[in-house]
């Protein structure tokens, strides 16, 4: 397939400084002129014929003579153009003659640029990479290649072009990419470096989680690089989706331990492309369970949607205390979906410290922490004083409530060190609000609410977190939840305002996350008991965010973790050894970037593509040419496994040009032969013969 | 000059005159001459020739009556007898500008000087009148015709001091020579006839009118025809009109396609006024131009 462009269709040259010679076209009409010039005075007689020749030249010898002139013209062209080694390639028009001060790759590494073109084996990655690293090898890229991939952000200098196929930070990853923030790295870069005229390459397949055209990055990124004159950038699209691609995932594993016999439960989500499940029909996949090297299988009916198999059991060893597992399907056109990896462990005590001087308080938050929503689970929960604080189990402990004055000094260290290591902590208001701030928040003043704004949550998010659908799909019943007085929470920084959860009439944030690169921290603005909201009389809201919360923040005391791929998903690689794949492991550095299980110690961590990855839906192309509103921009779409390449040298073209316009020219000169009238020269050297025709 | 009586003519070859001596100058028509002569007349006459009978009328001369028709008939007629006389010869040779055409060092009006100047020589020593017309710009002279050596040698003379210059006035001098030369007449035409053909059709119809009997030399050069130059030129024009510059490449085929043109209508011309048309081309010699032109006219022998 030949790329295909939004723009006018135009041409690079390898040597464009031999197009300077392009004024030689001119030659044939400066040789014309020559010849015109040095010409010979003849006396003629017949000067009425030469007349009527003239006026005869007028019309299609004239226009003859100037195709000869032009072909002869078009002869010297071609070769010119030939020699300066033209690349064929319509996208490229807007490079000019100059070349790059530096070339930046922007290598979209995530899982959903592993699709596959099944006939070549070629991924989007690998036909990008390799269309690039040939076009680059081509044409002069600068003083500079800089290649900033997706998968680790860095931005790291390469020697040639070529290096964009060997080096393994151009491997195939299962993280998620963010275009926005590989932007702001190369725009670092260039800042950093001064460059002057710069190409950003921007490799990707538009998936919408990478590119997040609704973020506000966009528009700053615009704002920095529109000054950037000399910055062209290129987008080489893959935004094809392949039809009929399963994808893979697994949660929920849980191991249950009954007597002497264990078994894992957990729950496995295929994921269809809608398109193909419109042509095909009902379609049955064979999906592969992978635990402690026994391998079992089961057969599953796809619906419009994918298929779903809940609470899937296997059973294990009942001394297999933890390990890890894998889910696998057949092949199809993306592999890095076909193979989902789980750990599972122990189940951890999951133990909550109520924090609170209140008892009535303390015990409302115990009584929603205290009962386990499974049978099979064991869950503790302790109220202790503000001033008892020293008494907290910081290790065993999953879930904070903190009712209490908020913590300052060493504590509030203490506090930040515990969420780091992916626990929870729910911060409410004390009756009297204190002073003091922690995760950029701290308490405002009490507000009593009107009657008629008591009942009404405005807002309130429910695709996820704590207050999240239920697995049946149905909301949290927060629409009959009544809260009578709230404490506002004030942010004395603006640059660490939290994400709310749940809105008042009024649009003030009743529950909010604190922004936290581990663990989880909410401030909620009410509290339990009746004198200040009905959350523990209607339990149900209350029960279940307690008990997320309390969920989430016992995972980090479990042996067993499973973790989107990325940067940040190991946090120090090197202590952590490869369990799975066996095979090709990845490199230390690409640790956590691969999909795969790594131990450390006793604790297992399953890596795998992000949910994100999985989703189909990218950005249009309107929508991405938007983005780059008012920057020098030019898409290119291409498909995977497209062999074309993205610039080839066509000056066989312009030599076979070359010899067709000699061969019209030549053509073009052939005397025409001499119709019956032309008068033969027998016809003038022998008198008389027309004598016998005026004969008397 | 003309009044030099030994001025020699160049143009006249001796050895030339020698071998055409032999071979007269025939008319293909009857002439109207003044004096008794070699070749036929219109009118009866009292050569041994027997020409009709025609019935007697009163008045007719009695000794032209035959006796013995009038013994086997016993009716009266008169015997008559053809009557010879001589050829006027008028030359009407063209001077303009585009005579001064040479090829190899030969010139239209060197050549022309030669043709007419030795068949004025030839016709009036066969005993008939020559007269010349020149046909410039203007019809500038015009010699009648006469049968004396010292007219022979005027005629001779004005040849010799022609010179090529100006623009044809060819149609101008037809028209006019047809007027004023009497009936029966054998013109003679020298000239490259760089005239529209229409043109000359309406002056060569004139000269049919009038009963003469036109023999036209069309001076035409091969390299006219073929015009074969292989780079830009300036052609000058002879004739004295602006000059052309041209490049023959690009206008070869169609001066060949113009010229081509030209002499199919010139053909047709001669064709329909019945003029003894001669296409001479610079290269071939004159005494073998006008070989063929006498041996042509010569009359069948009665056998």
């Amino acid at each position: 397939m030949v790329p295909r462009d939004l723009n006018a269709n135009s041409m690079t040259f390898l040597q464009p400084l031999i197009l300077i010679a392009l004024p030689l076209m001119a030659l044939p009409i400066l040789i014309h002129l020559i010849n015109q010039h040095r010409h010979r005075t003849v006396p003629w007689a017949a000067m009425m014929f030469l007349v009527n020749a003239k006026r005869m030249n007028k019309g299609m010898a004239r226009l003859r003579y100037i195709l000869i002139m032009l072909m002869r013209m078009a002869a010297v062209g071609a070769v010119i153009f030939a020699v300066s080694r033209p690349l064929a390639s319509g996208w490229l028009g807007g490079v000019g003659l100059g070349k790059p001060d530096a070339t930046l790759v922007l290598l979209d590494r995530s899982a959903s640029m592993e699709v596959q073109d099944l006939q070549t084996g070629e991924s989007k990655r690998s036909t990008a990479l390799k269309k690039l690293a040939e076009l680059l090898e081509k044409r002069d890229f600068g003083n500079q290649l800089v290649l900033v991939d997706s998968a680790s952000g860095q931005v790291q200098l390469l020697e040639s072009p070529r290096a964009l196929l060997e080096l393994s930070m151009t491997a195939a990853t299962a993280t998620s990419a963010d275009i926005p923030g590989m932007l702001e790295q190369g725009l670092a870069f260039l800042s950093a470096n001064k460059s002057g005229r710069a190409d950003i390459w921007i490799c990707s397949d538009l998936h919408e989680n990478d590119w997040a055209p609704s973020s506000g990055r966009w528009a700053a990124l615009r704002e920095q690089l529109t000054p950037l004159k000399g910055v062209q950038h290129y987008l080489l699209s893959y935004a094809d989706q392949p039809a009929g691609n399963l994808a893979v995932r697994v949660s929920n594993v849980v191991r249950r331990q009954r007597g002497n016999r264990a078994e894992l439960v957990l729950d496995v989500l295929l994921q269809a492309d809608l398109r193909a499940s419109q042509t095909s029909g009902t379609r049955r996949v064979l999906v592969e369970f992978e635990v402690n090297n026994v391998r079992s299988v089961v057969e599953l009916e796809l619906d419009r949607q994918g298929a779903a198999l809940l609470g899937h059991r296997i059973p294990i060893d009942g001394k297999l205390r933890s390990g890890w597992g894998a889910v696998s399907l057949p092949g199809d056109a993306n592999p890095l979906d076909n193979r989902f990896y789980f750990v599972f462990s122990e189940t951890p005590v999951r133990n909550a410290t109520i924090v609170t001087d209140d008892a009535r308080i303390g015990e409302a938050f115990r009584l929603g922490l205290a009962i386990p929503a499974e049978s099979d689970l064991e869950q503790t929960a302790q109220v202790i004083a503000s001033d008892r604080v020293g008494e907290i189990d910081w290790e065993t402990t999953g879930l904070l409530i903190w009712q209490a004055p908020l913590p300052t000094g060493l504590l509030a260290e203490q506090l930040k060190q515990f969420v780091t290591t992916g626990r929870v902590v729910m911060f409410f208001p004390t009756v009297q609000p204190q002073d003091g701030q922690i995760f950029g928040a701290q308490w405002g003043s009490w507000q009593q609410l009107a009657r008629e704004e008591q009942r009404q949550l405005s807002w309130w998010r429910s695709d996820a977190d704590l207050l999240a659908r239920v697995g049946s799909g149905d909301a949290l019943p927060l629409s009959d939840l009544r809260t009578y007085r709230h404490c506002t929470i004030v942010h004395p920084q603006p640059g660490r305002v939290g994400a709310p959860l749940a809105r008042l009439a009024n649009d003030v944030p009743l529950l909010l996350r604190a922004p936290t690169k581990q663990g989880a921290v909410y401030f909620c603005g009410t509290l339990p008991t009746a004198q200040f909201s009905s959350l523990q009389r209607d339990a149900v809201a209350f029960y279940v965010l307690l008990q997320r919360a309390l969920a989430n923040g016992s995972r980090a005391l479990a042996s067993a973790s499973q973790r989107d791929a990325g940067p940040a998903a190991l946090s120090d690689r090197s202590s952590w050894e490869v369990v799975a794949p066996s095979a090709g492991g990845p490199t230390l550095s690409q640790r956590g970037l691969h999909a795969g299980v790594y131990r450390e110690g006793d604790y297992w961590a399953a890596v795998n593509r992000g949910p994100a990855e999985d989703d189909t839906q990218t950005v249009p192309q309107a929508t991405v040419d938007g983005l780059f509103e008012g920057l020098s921009y030019r898409r290119i779409d291409d498909a995977v496994g497209d062999t074309s390449s993205l610039a080839s040298e066509i000056w066989r073209a312009f030599l076979i040009a070359m010899v067709l316009a000699l061969l019209l020219e030549a053509i073009l000169c052939l005397p025409e032969t001499k119709g019956a009238n032309a008068p033969s020269r027998n016809a003038v050297s022998t008198p008389g013969n027309v004598q016998q025709a005026g004969s008397v | 000059m003309a009044t030099n009586a030994n001025r020699q003519h160049d143009f006249i070859d001796t050895r030339m005159l020698a071998r055409l001596s032999g071979l007269g100058l025939h008319a293909r028509i009857p002439m109207l001459g003044s004096v008794s002569g070699r070749h036929r007349s219109p009118i009866r006459g009292s050569s041994l020739e027997f020409a009709e009978y025609r019935k007697y009328v009163p008045g007719d001369d009695t000794r032209r009556m035959d006796w013995r028709a009038w013994g086997r008939s016993d009716r009266f007629y008169i015997k008559e007898f053809e009557a010879d006389t001589n050829l006027r010869l008028c030359l009407i040779v063209d001077t303009s500008g585009s005579l001064n055409f040479a090829v190899n060092g030969t010139a239209k009006i060197d050549y022309m000087k030669s043709l007419a100047g030795t068949l004025a020589y030839l016709t009036s020593h066969q005993g008939d009148a020559v007269g010349l017309y020149c046909a410039g710009q203007r019809f500038h002279t015009e010699i009648r015709p006469k049968r004396n050596a010292a007219h022979l040698r005027l005629v001779l003379d004005k040849l010799a001091d022609m010179k090529a210059e100006g623009e044809t006035g060819l149609d101008e001098a037809l028209h006019e020579a047809a007027e004023s030369i009497g009936q029966r007449a054998l013109v003679v035409v020298v000239s490259d006839l760089y005239i529209e053909p229409a043109v000359l059709n309406r002056c060569f119809q004139h000269l049919r009118f009038r009963k003469h009997d036109v023999v036209v030399f069309h001076l035409l050069d091969q390299s006219e025809v073929d015009f074969n130059f292989d780079r830009p030129t300036r052609f000058l024009d002879l004739e004295g009109g602006a000059p052309i510059m041209a490049d023959p490449s690009l206008i070869a085929q169609q001066y060949q396609q113009a010229i081509a043109d030209y002499l199919a209508d010139l053909e047709t011309v001669m064709r329909d006024a019945a003029v003894d048309y001669h296409r001479v081309n610079l290269s071939d010699p004159v005494d073998e131009v006008l070989a063929r032109f006498l041996v042509g006219r010569k009359p069948k022998t009665k056998n």
